[in-house]
Order: C-alpha cells, then sequence, then structure tokens
C-alpha cells in the first residue's frame, strides 16, 4: 500500500478514524441547544475539531517529504497476546498460570529465547507478587 | 514571617518518622525506576502509583512526589553514564555525557546532585512564597476563564512537548474525547461505554498512563534490539574546591531560570533545560568548554530541571490546572487520594500543603545524601538484560492495573491502550499531551456547558470576559504564527521530514 510508507498521511488519516468514531456515537446522545446543551454537544464538537486537525495533517502531508512507518506486527501482537493470556488466565484459573504465560510469551519478541532463563524470572515474579500479597495486602488471586 | 512559619509548619508535618520514610521509598525507588531505559518520569510515576493506595493521605502524597524527582534525577544519571535520552533528560545527554568520555563521570555526577539540591532549595522558596498569593487570584476566575485557561495550557503544551501545534493539539483532543467515556455527570448519560459494565464509571487514568506511556515504550524498545552495555567506569565523586566554585554561579543561574519557566502553562522542566543551557553558553565565564564536557554544561541545566520540577506544582496546587502531562497524572493521582487541588487546597488542607512542600526539601537531602553517593550500585541495574527486564516491567503493569480495582478487565483496557500508544509513537505521535487532555476534558466540558448555562446559551462570554478574552487572543496570536510559519516553509520548498521518533 502506498500509503503505508507516507506516516504523515497515515497519521492524519488514524486521527479522522478517532474523530469520526467518537463524532458517530455522540450523534446517537442528545445534542440539546446552546442554552442547555445534552450529553453530545461537547463531544461532538471536541470530535470535529479533531476531524479538523486531521484533515489539515492529510493536507499538510502533501507538501511534506514522505517519512516510512516502522511498525513490528509480530512484537506487538506477541506482547498484547501475553497481557490478555494473563488476564484471562488469572481470572479464571489462577493469578500464578497467568505469571508463567505472561513471562513465557511475551519473551517470544525478545532477542534471545531461554526457558531456563524465563523459570528463573516467573519464580522470581511470582515470589514478589507473594509479598506483595502478604505484605502490602494487595487482593492478588495467586492459587 | 508568614512563609516561615507556614513552612515551620509543613517541616512539623513532615518531619515524623512516617512521611521520612515514605519520602526516602519515593526518592530511591523513582531513581532506580527513572534508571530504566524507555521509562520516563510519566512511565515511572504510572507504575508506582498503586503502591501509594494503601498509604495515608499525606505520606501518600509525599511519596508522589519523591518518585517524580527521584525519577528526574534516575534520568539524568542514565543520560550522563550511558547516553540515554529520555525525553526528559536530552540536555544532560550532551555535556554530561562528554564527561564520562574524559572519566569524569563522578564529577559529572556529583554536579548534577548538588546542582539539582541549589535548584530545588529555590524553587521551595518560590513555591511558598507564590502558590497561596496565585491560589487568591485564581478564587476571582469564571467557568469561562477556566475554559480558556486549559485550551491555553493545550496549546501551549502542544507547542512545548511535540514542537507541532496541531500535533500535540489532535492529541490533546484525543485524551479529551476519552475522558468522556463514562457516566456524564449532567444528564446521568452513558457515553461510549459500548455497553460494557466497566466502563460505566470511565477508563482508569493507570489503564491510560501504563498503557501508553509503560507498554507502549516498552514495545518499542523491545522492536529496537539493542542491549545496553552497563556502565563500569569508576566513579570519583568527590570534587576539587575550584571545580566545586565553578558549580555556583552555574546552578543559581538555572534555578532562576528554571523557578520562572517552570510556573508558565506548558512550561516545565524539558523546556527549562534547554533555556538554561542555552543561556549558560551565552553568559558563562566558561561559555567556550561548554558541549565539550564543562561543569557548566550540567550544573545550569540540572539546576533549571529540579527547579521547574518543583514549581510546576504552583499552578496544580493554586490555580487547580496542571501545566503539562506529569502534573496531570499528578492531579489524577491527587483525587485518587480524594484532594482535589485547587485554590481551596492550601486553606482547607493547610497540613497537606505545607507538609507537601517541606517534604519537597526534604527530598532534595535524600537525593543529595543517599542516591548520589549510591549512584554506583543503583546503576547495577543496567547489568540485568532487557530480555529479563521487559518481562517483569509488563508484570508490575498487570499487578498495577489490577490493584485498582481489583478487576482483570481493567488489565485488557490498558492491554488496549498499550496498542494505541504503540501506534501513536510509530506514528511520530508523542502520546503525552494525551494525558493532559484526558484528565481536563471532564472539567473542560463541566467549565463549557456552566459558561454557556450561565451567558444564556451566547458565545461572547468568552470574548467579552477581561481573562478568558486575553487568553484566546493569545491562542489566536499563537495559531496564526504556526500558520505563518509554516506558510513560509511551503514557499521556501518542501518542508523538511520531521526526523524519526
Amino acid at each position: 500500500m502506498a500509503a503505508m510508507n507516507n506516516r504523515n498521511l497515515v497519521k492524519g488519516l488514524f486521527l479522522i478514524a478517532i474523530a469520526l468514531a467518537f463524532g458517530g456515537g455522540a450523534l446517537r446522545y442528545n445534542i440539546g441547544h446552546l442554552e442547555r446543551v445534552g450529553p453530545g454537544f461537547f463531544p461532538l464538537m471536541v470530535s470535529s475539531l479533531l476531524f479538523v486537525l486531521g484533515a489539515v495533517m492529510v493536507l499538510r502531508s502533501r507538501f511534506m517529504e514522505r517519512a516510512p512507518i516502522y511498525f513490528n506486527v509480530k512484537n506487538v501482537l506477541i506482547i498484547m497476546a501475553s497481557l490478555v493470556g494473563f488476564a484471562l488466565l488469572s481470572e479464571h484459573v489462577n493469578m500464578t498460570c497467568g505469571i508463567v504465560f505472561l513471562v513465557f510469551v511475551s519473551t517470544l519478541a525478545g532477542t534471545t529465547y531461554s526457558v531456563r532463563r524465563n523459570a528463573i524470572v516467573a519464580a522470581v515474579l511470582l515470589a514478589i507478587a507473594f509479598i506483595f500479597q502478604k505484605g502490602l495486602g494487595l487482593q492478588l488471586p495467586l492459587y | 514571617m508568614d512563609i516561615l512559619h507556614n513552612l515551620a509548619f509543613g517541616f512539623g508535618h513532615a518531619l515524623t518518622l512516617q512521611n521520612l520514610m515514605f519520602c526516602a521509598i519515593g526518592c530511591t525507588v523513582g531513581t532506580l525506576v527513572g534508571l530504566l531505559p524507555g521509562l520516563g518520569p510519566l512511565a515511572t510515576i504510572s507504575l508506582l502509583l498503586p503502591l501509594t493506595f494503601s498509604i495515608p493521605t499525606s505520606g501518600a502524597l509525599i511519596m508522589l512526589a519523591g518518585i517524580y524527582y527521584g525519577a528526574q534525577y534516575g534520568d539524568s544519571v542514565s543520560a550522563i553514564t550511558m547516553k540515554i535520552p529520555h525525553a526528559s533528560s536530552i540536555v544532560a545527554c550532551i555535556d554530561g555525557y562528554q564527561m564520562t568520555l574524559k572519566g569524569k563521570t563522578g564529577l559529572a555526577l556529583f554536579t548534577a546532585g548538588v546542582s539539582s539540591f541549589i535548584g530545588g532549595t529555590v524553587a521551595i522558596l518560590v513555591l511558598a512564597a507564590l502558590a497561596p498569593a496565585l491560589g487568591e487570584v485564581a478564587l476571582k476566575f469564571g467557568p469561562a476563564d477556566y475554559t480558556a485557561l486549559m485550551l491555553f495550557g493545550f496549546v501551549c503544551v502542544s507547542f512545548v512537548t511535540t514542537g507541532s501545534l496541531i500535533d500535540g493539539l489532535a492529541l490533546c483532543m484525543v485524551g479529551v474525547l476519552l475522558g468522556q467515556i463514562g457516566t456524564d455527570v449532567n444528564s446521568g448519560v452513558q457515553r461510549y461505554t459500548l455497553g460494557l459494565p466497566f466502563l460505566i464509571d470511565g477508563v482508569s487514568l493507570i489503564s491510560i498512563a501504563l498503557g501508553c506511556f509503560g507498554i507502549a515504550e516498552i514495545t518499542k524498545n523491545v522492536d529496537s534490539h539493542e542491549e545496553r552495555t552497563p556502565f563500569m567506569g569508576k566513579i570519583h565523586l568527590m570534587p576539587t574546591w575550584p571545580e566545586f566554585k565553578r558549580i555556583i554561579p552555574s546552578a543559581l543561574r538555572g534555578s532562576a531560570i528554571g523557578s520562572f519557566l517552570g510556573i508558565l502553562p506548558g512550561g516545565g522542566p524539558v523546556i527549562a533545560q534547554f533555556a538554561a543551557y542555552a543561556i549558560d553558553r551565552k553568559v558563562s565565564k566558561y561559555k567556550d568548554e561548554i558541549g565539550h564536557g564543562a561543569i557548566e554544561g550540567v550544573a545550569g541545566q540540572a539546576a533549571a530541571d529540579e527547579a521547574a520540577a518543583r514549581t510546576s506544582f504552583i499552578p496544580l496546587m493554586s490555580i487547580g490546572i496542571p501545566e503539562n502531562a506529569v502534573m496531570a497524572l499528578m492531579m489524577g493521582a491527587f483525587i485518587i487520594k480524594g484532594i482535589q487541588p485547587g485554590p481551596n487546597m492550601i486553606a482547607q488542607h493547610p497540613d497537606l500543603f505545607w507538609g507537601l512542600v517541606a517534604s519537597m526539601w526534604i527530598g532534595n537531602c535524600f537525593l543529595l545524601f543517599l542516591n548520589v553517593p549510591m549512584v554506583r550500585y543503583l546503576l547495577s541495574i543496567f547489568k540485568i538484560p532487557y530480555v529479563v527486564l521487559f518481562p517483569s516491567i509488563l508484570f508490575f503493569c498487570c499487578i498495577g492495573t489490577y490493584s485498582v480495582n481489583n478487576s482483570f478487565e481493567d488489565v485488557f483496557v490498558t492491554a488496549t491502550f498499550g496498542f494505541i500508544g504503540y501506534i501513536f509513537l510509530r506514528l511520530a505521535l508523542d502520546p503525552a499531551p494525551l494525558m493532559l487532555g484526558f484528565i481536563l476534558g471532564p472539567m473542560l466540558e463541566e467549565n463549557f456547558r456552566r459558561s454557556l448555562l450561565l451567558s444564556r446559551g451566547s458565545f461572547t462570554v468568552f470574548v467579552t470576559r477581561p481573562i478568558a478574552g486575553t487568553l484566546f487572543a493569545l491562542i489566536a496570536l499563537l495559531v496564526l504564527w504556526q500558520l505563518a510559519v509554516f506558510l513560509r516553509q511551503v514557499r521556501n520548498g518542501r518542508t523538511q521530514a520531521v526526523p524519526a521518533g
């Protein structure tokens, strides 16, 4: 995609997308009138402003040199997966599983991978979590 | 003397054994976490914020402030020893790192520590003298004036932190929109909750801060695949007397500049460092050496950094409007502890206010006498490889988010903001203004709606009131100026591409 090589253009388009999402949502609430504005008025106003700013960026990108975008899909997906997995496992099984999962999955994004090192990291983090639970009184469902 | 009396009252509160302990813990942990690559003050504070939940209010505020300037100092240490530039310590990389190359690391660290102490002391006097007076002025502000002041803050912050007015402004607006999620206080309507029950109270501050500044930064660092070589050199801290004498004038200059720039909207440590460094290059006795590892190049900016970090509390505590992203986060933390910063804070909670002011100075002493000598041990954190460090930071982000409401749904929200924050970083958008927009969003809407209600739906109220009118005129001037600069650039050919962020 040609657009992917133009960071300034994508920046504007991304902000326009956010503006449209919130602006569209605002239309579903009561806008009211100026003397007594409804819950939809302010978000509609702010998202319109954001839309204008995004449009200005798109326009401006025509006058600027193209800058490539570097987006490491693999790493960001690995880290998101490790966080979501942590939350799901901690909620449905227990947090010990969650921590082990977090360490072993997130390190897939690193330069090197070592099961032994991950086991040590997981053990240390578990110990820290245990100290937090007993010492600081955090409600961590470790088991 | 009123100020002395008040300060004495503050020291009485800050010097309890418990508060001293919180101050020391805050400074040390803040320095340690601030040292980590990719974690600036914003990420450090949000990471450590959950620790303060179970602590009594005054102790928590003292600890938070300690974390803030600890993180600030940690940043400059990693800049001096390893040239790791955080947003908040770019200037320290120049002369500080040059001094390391000359084998004078210890002297640079000592200079930074002493200058911070001087800067902090000057700023605290300014804070104690100015905050109560400014608080009385703030009582005259109407809703329209507050609206104008917040918008003016947005414009200034966008201008200063990102260098591009529309980029920063757009991020502020995104923050304001995120602040709309949840129940509207005026009508009780649930906005943007997507039918999810955990969004009824809105998105939590911690989720946004940890997502956009913690997880997003970590992911970006993981991408870059670089391992830092830990600093192994010798550290000899004590300077000779002639060296020590060179620190003082530059540090005093920096303190004055920093104290002043810290108060202005959009101001804060970053701009103060640059200004102090630039002025030192003009007026210092040793100006020819600056840039090649001169003491003055470290002293002036470190003092300005610290002074501005302290005086930026003035608008927050006297007017109730944070002037930059870090102060916005502080305000969020104050509100979590049930304190609404603003003109009434000094009157209603004098013990908190003066205790905090006094603890800032105590924190400075801790930094100087505890952290500076301990720096060589703190630096050993760099011996931990990043592959071990980043899963641990992710773990702390998860625990921090979870322990706000004991709910794992918040972890999903944090992960979502981590993803969005990563996109922002990759698009070269600095997410710091988003924080300011998010905190001020609800206040902005409240004041905007109230001014329209009072003026019976007429927008003229924003122009006819003297304070609001002046501020809007300033905003218009800044916008026009940016437009003129851009048009001139276009006429002189295509504008330079912004360097990759």
